[in-house]
């Protein structure tokens, strides 16, 4: 079987480490990208089975990328985590406004993590 | 003529006689035809009633061969129940051990998901360990180093607002060194020994603040969360200072004080190679 594809997106590279070496403890390929530009050009040309991005990045944030993604034809249904900072509600609505599948906090908990990239991965 | 008289009333009296008698056998006839009629009705009802017992008498060979079958039937289906009760006594026993199997190996499952449970939050936190010696040890530049102690205090401590000190060994003094989202009241220096921050400093020791207690109110002491003292070689060299974690954090869990203990000696290390790093630089560079 084929492994998943998944794109982790994030300008932290302590984040983006730690969320690479939980992601491929699973059956998961890795592909990364440091902003939300970037991000959306990657998911354009790999067509990743899932996104896990990151909110506050230089270029464009998550919120925007996931806005864009979701006017794009081959990434209008891939399932997009937002990693968000802060947890409150507003936050979350926007990110929900934005497009976005579902959402973690910081600090990620791994579990929590592979067990929510499963669900929206086997959905 | 009395002779004449004579037979003609005998003849009368034979005629009358003879009269009667016919009357009388008449009579007979009729009520002995009246008779074989009626006993030919008899006849014909004996015949019907014969017809019907014999009917009632095969009904009833039938029934009793049927009912020699019922109770033969009967006997086998007793047979068979007392081998069914035995059965079910039987599949009882075997059920209640199946169930207390089952009860074990639910109970042994448990366990052994608690203890998955239990070793992937290891894993998680020994993966949080791991990025960040990782990180820390990654570079020798030390804005580098400042960008990852504060990524591991954003990401895996969660907490956006911390603060870098370095001893002023001559001074006896923290110095603040870098900080973010600290805001404007953090202090820029803290004697060796003064507060809480200057205390474990001066001790060496990480200080965590008592979620029960009453907060401190001393200046740049503000929702501080802990203090850890970065020790190098037995010496304090600094100290890391992490104010109010995110609201979706509900306090120091084990494996954060885990990498306070990681940060309080890798990021020392870490700081002091870089600064190594950068003397020799301008030594090879004034050498040149």
């Amino acid at each position: 079987m084929s492994k998943k594809k998944i794109l982790v997106v994030d300008d932290s590279k302590t984040a983006m480490f730690m969320v690479t070496t939980i992601l491929r403890k699973g059956p998961y390929q890795v592909i990364t990208a440091d902003d939300g530009q970037r991000a959306v050009e990657v998911a354009l040309a790999e067509r990743p089975d899932l996104i896990l991005m990151d909110v506050i990045m230089p270029r464009m944030t998550g919120f925007e990328a996931c806005r864009e993604l979701r006017q794009r034809e081959e990434t209008k249904t891939t399932p997009i985590i937002l990693v968000t900072t802060r947890g409150e509600a507003e936050n979350i609505e926007t990110g929900f406004d934005s497009g976005c599948t579902d959402y973690v906090t910081k600090p990620i908990n791994g579990q929590e993590l592979l067990a929510k990239v499963r669900d929206h991965i086997a959905a | 003529m009395k002779d004449r008289n004579d037979v003609g009333g005998y003849v009368r009296r034979v005629q009358e006689g003879t009269q009667r008698y016919a009357q009388d056998v008449l009579a007979e006839n009729e009520r002995l035809r009246m008779l074989v009629t009626a006993l030919e009705g008899e006849k014909l009802l004996l015949a019907d009633k014969a017809r019907l017992v014999g009917e009632l008498v095969q009904a009833n060979e039938a029934l009793r061969t049927l009912a020699a079958s019922l109770e033969t039937e009967t006997r086998r289906l007793q047979d068979h129940a007392v081998a069914l009760r035995a059965d079910r006594e039987r599949f009882e026993t075997e059920l209640a051990r199946l169930q207390s199997q089952l009860d074990g190996v639910k109970d042994e499952s448990e366990r052994y998901s608690a203890r998955y449970a239990e070793v992937e939050q290891q894993n998680s936190n020994l993966a949080n360990l791991y990025v960040a010696s990782y990180r820390l040890h990654g570079t020798l530049s030390r804005k580098e180093v400042l960008d990852t102690i504060q990524e591991i205090v954003a990401n895996l401590i969660g907490s956006e607002e911390a603060a870098l000190f370095e001893l002023d060994p001559a001074a006896h003094t923290l110095k603040l060194a870098a900080s973010f989202g600290a805001g404007p009241d953090t202090r820029r220096s803290i004697p060796l020994g003064d507060g809480l921050i200057g205390r474990a400093a001066a001790a060496g020791e990480i200080y965590v603040a008592d979620p029960d207690a009453a907060p401190s109110e001393a200046e740049g002491e503000r929702n501080l969360t802990a203090c850890i003292p970065l020790v190098l070689d037995g010496r304090v060299s600094g100290a890391i200072v992490i104010y109010r974690l995110l609201p979706q954090k509900a306090g120091v869990e084990d494996v954060d004080r885990e990498l306070f203990d990681l940060l309080a000696t890798h990021a020392a290390t870490a700081l002091y190679c870089t600064k190594l790093h950068q003397e020799l630089g301008a030594r090879v560079g004034a050498g040149r």
